[in-house]
């Protein structure tokens, strides 16, 4: 009797084909991508989004094409921070036209086609019973999708706002090898870091991913009497060392930045020189310097 | 997955699949020598998982749409979350396999939503628009098993169309109306 490896092939479905075939459409779109960029942390809560926001339209003030993949699937908030989440999707034949900013920086998330504010992400299935088993599988499809059937066109920078956790880079690499580099957001507080440097360890350590660098959101608050900055946080705090030699830089609290993000405006256009602008400005600085470009 | 009919040691090959029937595909399988055929079931889990890679079974010659996975998959997405502003459906792309003869009825297989689209000439075998109007009518968790047991019939009986008469004489063969 025959054995597996002497039967010739699986029997007509020829998976590794339809696997290679997608691998093949999504190096293909991301050969128009000079730099791929993940923005992570691994904890919840750290401004994430409004990093990758902030740091896509400095980007785009600097004249680069930008774009952002909203990687979180279950909790996409890039298109209200760039105020596209009232817009209808168009495709063409050869894939989908992402939404475009007021300032031009294209965007693409699974806002954008939940049917009400209260709808979660569910999928068709004969039942949600053991999801568990599947779900995650479906997440990274979406996101191969997001990433690879998204008309990009010639793209500067693509920024991928990933969910909290370290769990989703390895996820991320796999659909990009060649990803360009991790930016990691932290705020100053031990909890944060505990966790934060274990996206680090498997960013830098594991994956071997190159490590743009670490950005401290909430760093502070700028006083409004007397301008000094003021720890927001814990001041006994002290960062882990491993921050130092890796920090972007440093963004202090402001509203405003989340007054923006709500209302889905540009910050950085429309407070061009507050502290925060100019943190963001100076981080954006550093992104271009460690591409070279 | 491979298969062996172990009475000819022979890799037995990919011939149909169902649409999803309570979450459940049942993709046959038969022998190039002997004809013996085999039916393979994916429990729903199974099933779900292969939904969720976007893979089908019995390979895809189909072209590629933009977000096809998402598009079709997600429940609670917005009415008319996109628009073909395109004048053509397909991007013309398409996917790497699809050596089986069966290929559009497997790639519907999974998009429970699809209408039905036989397709006439997968089997060497022309189907009349009259004979898959009929075909459309049979209830669907048959449909397959019928379509197979006509062309079955109709090659047997010399037929190289399908038409309704072909079917008329095919009929009580099977217990579904069409």
């Amino acid at each position: 009797m025959k054995s597996y490896k002497e039967l010739p092939d699986d029997a007509g479905s020829n998976i590794i084909g339809q696997v290679t075939a997608q691998a093949n459409r999504l190096s293909k779109r991301l050969s128009s991508v000079k730099h791929t960029i993940a923005v992570m942390s691994g904890k919840g809560g750290v401004g994430k989004s409004a990093i990758t926001t902030n740091l896509a339209t400095a980007l785009t003030l600097k004249g680069y094409s930008v774009g952002i993949v909203d990687a979180d699937i279950n909790g996409p908030s890039i298109a209200k921070m760039m105020g596209v989440r009232n817009i209808t999707l168009e495709y063409t034949k050869s894939g989908i036209l992402p939404a475009t900013s007021l300032l031009g920086t294209k965007i693409i998330s699974m806002d954008l086609l939940l049917a009400e504010d209260d709808a979660p992400v569910m999928w068709n299935a004969q039942t949600q019973k053991d999801a568990f088993t599947w779900r995650t599988t479906m997440e990274v499809g979406a996101l191969r999708e997001f990433i690879g059937d998204t008309e990009w066109g010639d793209l500067d920078y693509l920024l991928l706002d990933l969910p909290p956790g370290s769990d989703r880079l390895p996820n991320v690499v796999e659909l990009i090898p060649n990803l360009g580099g991790v930016v990691v957001v932290t705020i100053p507080s031990e909890v944060s870091h505990l966790i934060v440097k274990k996206s680090i360890t498997m960013a830098r350590d594991i994956l071997k991913v190159p490590m743009i660098g670490v950005v401290e959101n909430m760093a502070y608050y700028v006083c409004k009497h007397c301008g000094e900055p003021e720890p927001l946080f814990s001041p006994q705090n002290t960062p882990d060392h491993v921050f130092d030699e890796i920090r972007l830089g440093r963004i202090p609290f402001d509203p405003k930045l989340s007054l923006s993000n709500d209302s889905g405006t540009p910050y950085l256009s429309e407070y061009p020189d507050t502290p925060a602008t100019k943190a963001i400005t100076e981080i954006a600085h550093k992104i271009q310097n460690f591409f070279n470009t | 997955m491979k298969f062996l009919c172990i009475d000819c040691d022979t890799a037995m090959k990919f011939k149909d699949v169902t649409r999803p029937e309570q979450g459940s595909v049942t993709a046959v399988f038969e022998c190039p020598e002997c004809f013996t055929e085999i039916a393979m079931y994916l429990n729903p889990s199974e099933t779900q998982m292969l939904k969720s890679l976007d893979l089908k079974l019995g390979g895809n010659n189909e072209a590629v749409q933009p977000m096809q996975m998402v598009r079709s998959q997600l429940e609670t997405a917005k009415k008319d979350s996109f628009t073909n502003i395109s004048s053509e459906v397909t991007n013309g792309e398409t996917a790497e396999g699809g050596k089986c003869p069966f290929t559009s009825v497997i790639s519907d297989a999974f998009d429970e939503n699809s209408e039905p689209t036989p397709e006439p000439e997968t089997s060497g075998l022309k189907w009349t628009p009259e004979a898959l109007e009929r075909l459309e009518r049979i209830p669907s968790f048959v449909r397959p098993m019928a379509k197979m047991g006509i062309e079955s019939f109709a090659k047997d009986n010399g037929h190289s169309e399908i038409t309704g008469e072909v079917m008329d004489a095919a009929r009580g063969n099977f217990p579904a109306q069409f």
